[in-house]
C-alpha cells in the first residue's frame, strides 16, 4: 500500500460526505505521557465513516489501532482535534455526558470478551440493559438467540467456549441497538471455525444496517469490510479510496 | 439486576471479604463491649460506691420544726427535732423519684443493755432502721444502702412477730462481746432514765425483753451500736412516727459547675433546666420541697468520686473504641484495595457499557455496606456477650448479679443501630480510597490489558 496523496484523501472525503458520516475525525491526536517521553499513539488522524459502513482498521502492533477504537468508543478523549459521532462533538463532552453517550451509541466487542464471570450469559447481556436503561430478560434472550446461543443463556462464561463467549459479548454489544459497533480484534482469540461464525454474525449485522468499526490483523476478516483504514506509527497511513468508491458504487 | 449483581459479587472474593468483615466485626465487638459496659457501668459503679453510704442525707430542720412528740422521756442524739416516717412516702412523688434506689430512715437513742438483771449494764447507741421495708414496687432499708455490712444471723423483725412479745435486736460485734451475748440470747434493755448500773440492778418493770437475732460486723461505728426495727425503736422511745435522719441513695448525674448553682438565684428557665437534671443537688432540693421540715444535702465525697471515676472510665472507653474502629478501617481499606484491584477489568467493562462512576461506586459501596451490616450484627452480638461477661467478672460478685441477668441487660437494643452505623462508617471510610482510585483508572487501559 502506498501513502495517499492529499488530493486523493480530499476526494475520498468528498465522496463519503454523501454517505451521511456517523463518525468524523478532524486532526485527532492522542498522546500518552510515559516515563521515556511523550508517545503519540494517534497522530493527526482525519477521516469519516459513513452510516452503515463496515470499516476494518489494520496495522502492525503498536500502531495505535486500540487507541483509535477507544477514542471512537468514548472510553478515551483526544489530546487534540475534533471528534464528532452521530452529529455530536464528543471531544467537548464532560465525563458523565460521555458515559451516557457511550451507553446510547456504542456497542463494544472485545478480544478478551470481558464477560462478568459470576453472571450467566443472559445476565451479562442484561447488564448492558441495566446500565443503559431497564433490564428485559426476553429481549436479552432474543439477542442471545440471534447469535445462536439461545440454549446457553443460563450458563456461566466459564462454562462456554471462547467462540460462545465472544457471541455473548456481541449479543451484549447489540442489546441496546447502538448505531455503532466497535470490535477490537473480535476474532483474535478464536479458532478458524469460531472466527467464521463471528464473521457470519457481523455480516448479518452489517446487512441489517449497523455501522461496524473492526480492528483486525487477519486479512480474511479485513476483506469482509468495505474499507480498510491502515495505521502505522499512529498515522492514518493508507486510505484505499478506490476500494471505497467501488464498494459504494455497487 | 442491582441486587443480583450485588449478591453475586458479594459472594465472590470470599477470603478478602472475610478478612475485611473480620476487621469490622472485631472493631464493632470492641465498641459494643465498651458501650455496653459504659451504659451499665454507671449503675454498677453507683451500686459499688453505695458501699460507702448514701449520697443524700435528710435530717430535720431544727429551727422550724414542730413535731408533736408524745412525752419527752428520751433525749435523742440529734436534738429534739424529728421527721415523720409517713412523710417518706412523699419521696416517691418527686420529679426524680425513679432515680431513688434506696431509702434508709433511722431513729437513734442511747439505751441500756444487760444480759440479765444481775449482769453488767452498758449504754449502747441504738438505732432503729428499716429492714426489708416495702417502698414503691421494691423493698429497701439499711442493708440495701450498706451492702458491705456483714451480718451473722438475721435482720430484726418488728416485735409482735417475735414470740413472747420480745423485741428483736441485732448487736454490733463489739457490743455483743462486751455483753457476752450470742445469737438467740435473751437480753434486757431499758431507756437511760431508768438508771440501772452494775451495782444496783434496775427494777424489772422498767426493762424490756429482747432477743439477739443477729450480730453485725462492719468494722465501723455500727460495731458499737445495736440495731432494732424503726417501729420498735419508735415504740421504745415513745416517739411514734419519728425519724431523726434519712439516708437516700439516688442515681445522679456527675456534679458540674451548673449543678452547684443556687437554683433560687437562677433565671426561671435555667432553674427549670437545673431542676430537671438528676444532680444530687437537684434531688436534694426536691426532697426539701417534698418533705416538710426537712433539710437535705448531698454527701459530697461519694458523689464526686462517682463522677470522676465515671469520667475517667468513659474517656478510656472512647479511646479504646476509637482505636478499634480505626484499626478496622485500616484493615478494611487494605482488603478492599486488593479486592478492587482484582476487579479492575470488571469496572472497565462496566464503564464501556456506559455505567457512570456513581453507579459503579454505589455498587461497591453497597457491597461494603452489606458486609458492614453482617459483620456489625455479628460484632454486636459478640460485643454484648463480652460486655456481659466483663460486667459479671468485674462487678458480678459484689453486686450479686447472676451472669444470665447481666446477659439479658447486655443486649441493649439502643446500641444496635449505633454500632451498625459505626460499622457502616468504618466500611465506607475504609473502601473509599480504593473505590475512588479504581474509578480514576483509565477504562481503556484496563480493558486493553485484559486482566
Ligand atoms: N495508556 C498508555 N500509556 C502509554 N502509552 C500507551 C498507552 N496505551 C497505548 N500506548 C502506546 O500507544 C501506542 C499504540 O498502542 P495501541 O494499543 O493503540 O496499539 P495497537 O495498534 O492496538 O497494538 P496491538 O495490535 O498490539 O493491539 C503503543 O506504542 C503503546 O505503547
Ligand atoms: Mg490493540
Amino acid at each position: 500500500m502506498k501513502m495517499v496523496s492529499e488530493a486523493q484523501r480530499q476526494h475520498a472525503e468528498a465522496m463519503l460526505e454523501h454517505a451521511m458520516p456517523v463518525i468524523q475525525l478532524v486532526g485527532v491526536s492522542r498522546e500518552y505521557a510515559s516515563r521515556s517521553g511523550v508517545v503519540r499513539a494517534l497522530d493527526d488522524a482525519s477521516f469519516t465513516i459513513g452510516a452503515g459502513e463496515w470499516v476494518a482498521i489494520t496495522g502492525p502492533s503498536g500502531s495505535g489501532k486500540s487507541t483509535l477504537v477507544n477514542l471512537l468508543g468514548c472510553l478515551d478523549t483526544p489530546t487534540s482535534g475534533k471528534l464528532t459521532i452521530d452529529g455530536e462533538e464528543v471531544h467537548a463532552m464532560s465525563g458523565s455526558e460521555l458515559d451516557r453517550f457511550r451507553a446510547d451509541k456504542i456497542g463494544f466487542v472485545f478480544q478478551q470478551f470481558h464477560l462478568i464471570p459470576y453472571l450467566s450469559a443472559l445476565e451479562n447481556v442484561m447488564l448492558a440493559q441495566y446500565f443503559h436503561s431497564m433490564t428485559n430478560a426476553d429481549d436479552a434472550r432474543r439477542a442471545l438467540e440471534r447469535v445462536g446461543l439461545g440454549a446457553r443463556a443460563d450458563h456461566l462464561p466459564s462454562e462456554l467456549s471462547g467462540g460462545e463467549q465472544q457471541r455473548v459479548c456481541i449479543a451484549r454489544a447489540l442489546i441496546n441497538d447502538p448505531p455503532i459497533l466497535l470490535a477490537d480484534e473480535p476474532t483474535g482469540n478464536l479458532d478458524a471455525a469460531n472466527q467464521k461464525i463471528v464473521a457470519g454474525i457481523l455480516r448479518e449485522l452489517h446487512a441489517a444496517g449497523s455501522t461496524i468499526v473492526m480492528v483486525t490483523h487477519d486479512p480474511e476478516m479485513a476483506a469482509l469490510a468495505q474499507r480498510k483504514i491502515a495505521l502505522s506509527h499512529g498515522k492514518v497511513f493508507c486510505h484505499p479510496v478506490q476500494h471505497v468508491v467501488v464498494k459504494l458504487a455497487q | 439486576m442491582f441486587l443480583r449483581l450485588l449478591w453475586e459479587s458479594f459472594a465472590r472474593q470470599r477470603r478478602r471479604k472475610i478478612l475485611a468483615g473480620l476487621a469490622i466485626l472485631l472493631g464493632v465487638t470492641a465498641v459494643t463491649a465498651m458501650l455496653g459496659l459504659a451504659t451499665t457501668i454507671g449503675d454498677r459503679i453507683h451500686q459499688e460506691l453505695a458501699v460507702y453510704g448514701a449520697n443524700i442525707v435528710v435530717y430535720p430542720k431544727a429551727d422550724t420544726l414542730d413535731v408533736k412528740v408524745g412525752e419527752q422521756s428520751l433525749k435523742p442524739a440529734t436534738g429534739n427535732a424529728y421527721l415523720h416516717e409517713k412523710d417518706l412516702e412523699k419521696l416517691r412523688g418527686i420529679f426524680w423519684a425513679n432515680n431513688i434506689t434506696g431509702v434508709s430512715p433511722e431513729l437513734r437513742a442511747s439505751l441500756l443493755f444487760a444480759r440479765g438483771l444481775d449482769q453488767r449494764t452498758i449504754s449502747v447507741d441504738t438505732v432503729g432502721l428499716w429492714f426489708q421495708h416495702p417502698f414503691g414496687s421494691g423493698i429497701t432499708g439499711a442493708p440495701q444502702l450498706h451492702p458491705s455490712w456483714h451480718l451473722q444471723g438475721a435482720w430484726p423483725t418488728p416485735h409482735p412477730q417475735v414470740k413472747d412479745g420480745q423485741y428483736a435486736v441485732v448487736l454490733g460485734s463489739t457490743v455483743a462481746k462486751r455483753l457476752g451475748a450470742a445469737i438467740g440470747d435473751d437480753i434486757l434493755l431499758g431507756d437511760s432514765h431508768v438508771t440501772f448500773d452494775s451495782t444496783s440492778p434496775t427494777p424489772a418493770i422498767a426493762a424490756d425483753h429482747a432477743k439477739v437475732v443477729g450480730i453485725l460486723n462492719t468494722g465501723a461505728a455500727e460495731d458499737n451500736e445495736a440495731l432494732l426495727t424503726l417501729a420498735d425503736m419508735q415504740d421504745l422511745a415513745e416517739l411514734p412516727d419519728a425519724v431523726s435522719r434519712v439516708e437516700v441513695s439516688a442515681k445522679t448525674r456527675p456534679e458540674d459547675a451548673f449543678a452547684r448553682r443556687d437554683p433560687d438565684a437562677l433565671s426561671p428557665k435555667d432553674r427549670d433546666v437545673w431542676y430537671c437534671r438528676p444532680y444530687a443537688n437537684s434531688i436534694a432540693y426536691q426532697i426539701r420541697e417534698a418533705i416538710p421540715g426537712a433539710a437535705a444535702e448531698q454527701v459530697r465525697q461519694v458523689e464526686q468520686s462517682e463522677g470522676t471515676i465515671l469520667e475517667r472510665i468513659s474517656g478510656l472507653m472512647w479511646l479504646i473504641s476509637a482505636a478499634a474502629l480505626l484499626a478496622a478501617a485500616v484493615a478494611v481499606s487494605a482488603a478492599m484495595a486488593t479486592a478492587v484491584l482484582e476487579r479492575r477489568a470488571e469496572i472497565g467493562l462496566m464503564r464501556s457499557l456506559g455505567a457512570s462512576k456513581g453507579r459503579i461506586a454505589s455498587l461497591f459501596y453497597a457491597e461494603a455496606g452489606l458486609l458492614a451490616m453482617i459483620a456489625g450484627v455479628g460484632g454486636y452480638v459478640l460485643g454484648s456477650v463480652i460486655a456481659a461477661a466483663l460486667t459479671a467478672s468485674i462487678f458480678g460478685q459484689a453486686a450479686g448479679v447472676a451472669l444470665s441477668t447481666t446477659m439479658l441487660h447486655a443486649f441493649n437494643p439502643v446500641l444496635l443501630p449505633v454500632v451498625l452505623a459505626l460499622a457502616l462508617i468504618v466500611a465506607v471510610a475504609g473502601s473509599t480510597a480504593s473505590i475512588r482510585s479504581a474509578l480514576r483508572m483509565d477504562p481503556s487501559a484496563v480493558l486493553r490489558t485484559g486482566a
